[in-house]
């Protein structure tokens, strides 16, 4: 089976009230795919996250996510990050049926997937497949 | 802004209510320890449990079922002196909820079914009664990883709401314990490495309590 992964840019979720960044992670994550943010949410909005995924485990069991800047948190730090002004970083979201558990190393973060688990169609699987174009044989015969 | 204002309120609160009864919350993943720990305090000081405790996860599940074991007005008393408090309980915050995995403890499908639906509700409420504490001891288990977003998010949570916490290092019986990666992962806050099964180190965390958080 197929797994897709969506790269989402801070541009698109800036401007989103909380509510909406969440229904925009959410809407993709039941349709089991694995959300990547590039600027992450901040401690409130995660467990806005979480509650939202609680009350709306019919159709899946959860989510397991990480965000990798967790380290800045001591008031020295956040201070200088919002000098520099450093968002909160990178932030992998996925549903709990494809995504096992994702563990932070000492240099990096590893996800674990199970490809079997996941049952339902992707959203790239939707969609419908453009004809193919007839242009490179032709070209050829010209 | 109105985070702001009742981050504003919560601290003109908390200096009027210095030294007076504070709510203890007590927050963390699920299976960390959270009632183990409810019941030693409230056993060493009220000389009653207070909840059940289990292998099973979400044992504490619901506020609204009662589940949520609030111990109320304990006195503790330490070589500094002595703290009044309630102590709150909350559901373990987790952020799937498998009735499946539950039926690996060796429950009927329904029984887990309706666990894993209560054990949601908990975590929903347990997340919404972070605007009733004063003051949390964030419960984790040293011998589990303790780089979790749940504890990340939790402690962030805390931190952005100007709560005063304390990390509490469970399960040092244990022979796999390793409380200093969570000092390591956490270094910006007091971490307090307890058994709560056996009681061990129990006067060192009602010391941080008075210093801290009282």
């Amino acid at each position: 089976m197929d797994i897709r992964l969506d790269f989402i840019s801070a541009e698109v979720l800036r401007n989103r009230s909380t509510p909406e960044k969440i229904s925009f992670i959410l809407e993709r994550i039941k349709e089991n795919v694995i959300v990547v943010l590039e600027e992450g949410l901040t401690p409130q909005e995660e467990t806005g996250l979480i509650e939202a995924t609680m009350k709306d485990t019919k159709d899946f069991h959860g989510i397991e996510f990480y965000r990798m800047d967790h380290t800045v948190t001591g008031l020295r730090e956040r201070i200088a990050s919002l000098i520099a002004g450093k968002k909160s970083g990178l932030t992998i979201v996925g549903p709990t049926r494809i995504v096992e558990a994702i563990k932070r190393e000492p240099d990096y973060i590893s996800m674990f997937a199970k490809v079997e688990a996941s049952k339902k169609k992707t959203r790239a699987k939707k969609t419908k497949k453009k004809p193919k174009k007839k242009a490179s044989k032709e070209g050829k015969k010209e | 802004m109105l985070e702001g204002l009742k981050k504003s309120l919560r601290k003109i609160t908390r200096i009027f209510k210095k030294k007076k009864k504070i709510q203890l919350g007590f927050y963390g993943p699920v299976n960390a320890g959270k009632t183990t720990l409810a019941n030693r305090i409230s056993l060493d000081w009220l000389g009653e449990e207070v909840g059940a405790v289990s292998e099973i996860p979400h044992e504490t599940r619901s506020i609204q079922k009662g589940s949520i074991q609030k111990v109320e007005d304990v006195n503790i008393e330490t070589e500094k002196g002595s703290m009044h408090m309630n102590i709150i309980d909350l559901p373990g915050i987790a952020t799937q909820v498998d009735f499946k995995g539950l039926q690996e403890y060796g429950l009927e499908e329904e029984e887990a079914k309706e666990r894993a639906k209560e054990a949601t509700k908990g975590v929903i409420e347990a997340i919404k009664y972070l605007d009733n504490v004063d003051a949390v001891l964030v419960v984790m288990d040293a011998c589990e990883d303790p780089y979790t977003q749940i504890n990340i998010t939790i402690i962030g949570n805390l931190e952005a709401r100007d709560i005063p916490l304390i990390v509490v290092a469970n399960k040092i019986d244990k022979e796999e314990a390793d409380p200093k990666a969570i000092e390591n992962a956490f270094p910006q806050h007091v971490v307090v490495p307890i058994s709560a099964a056996t009681g061990e180190n129990l006067d060192k965390l009602y010391e941080a309590i008075q210093e801290h958080l009282y």
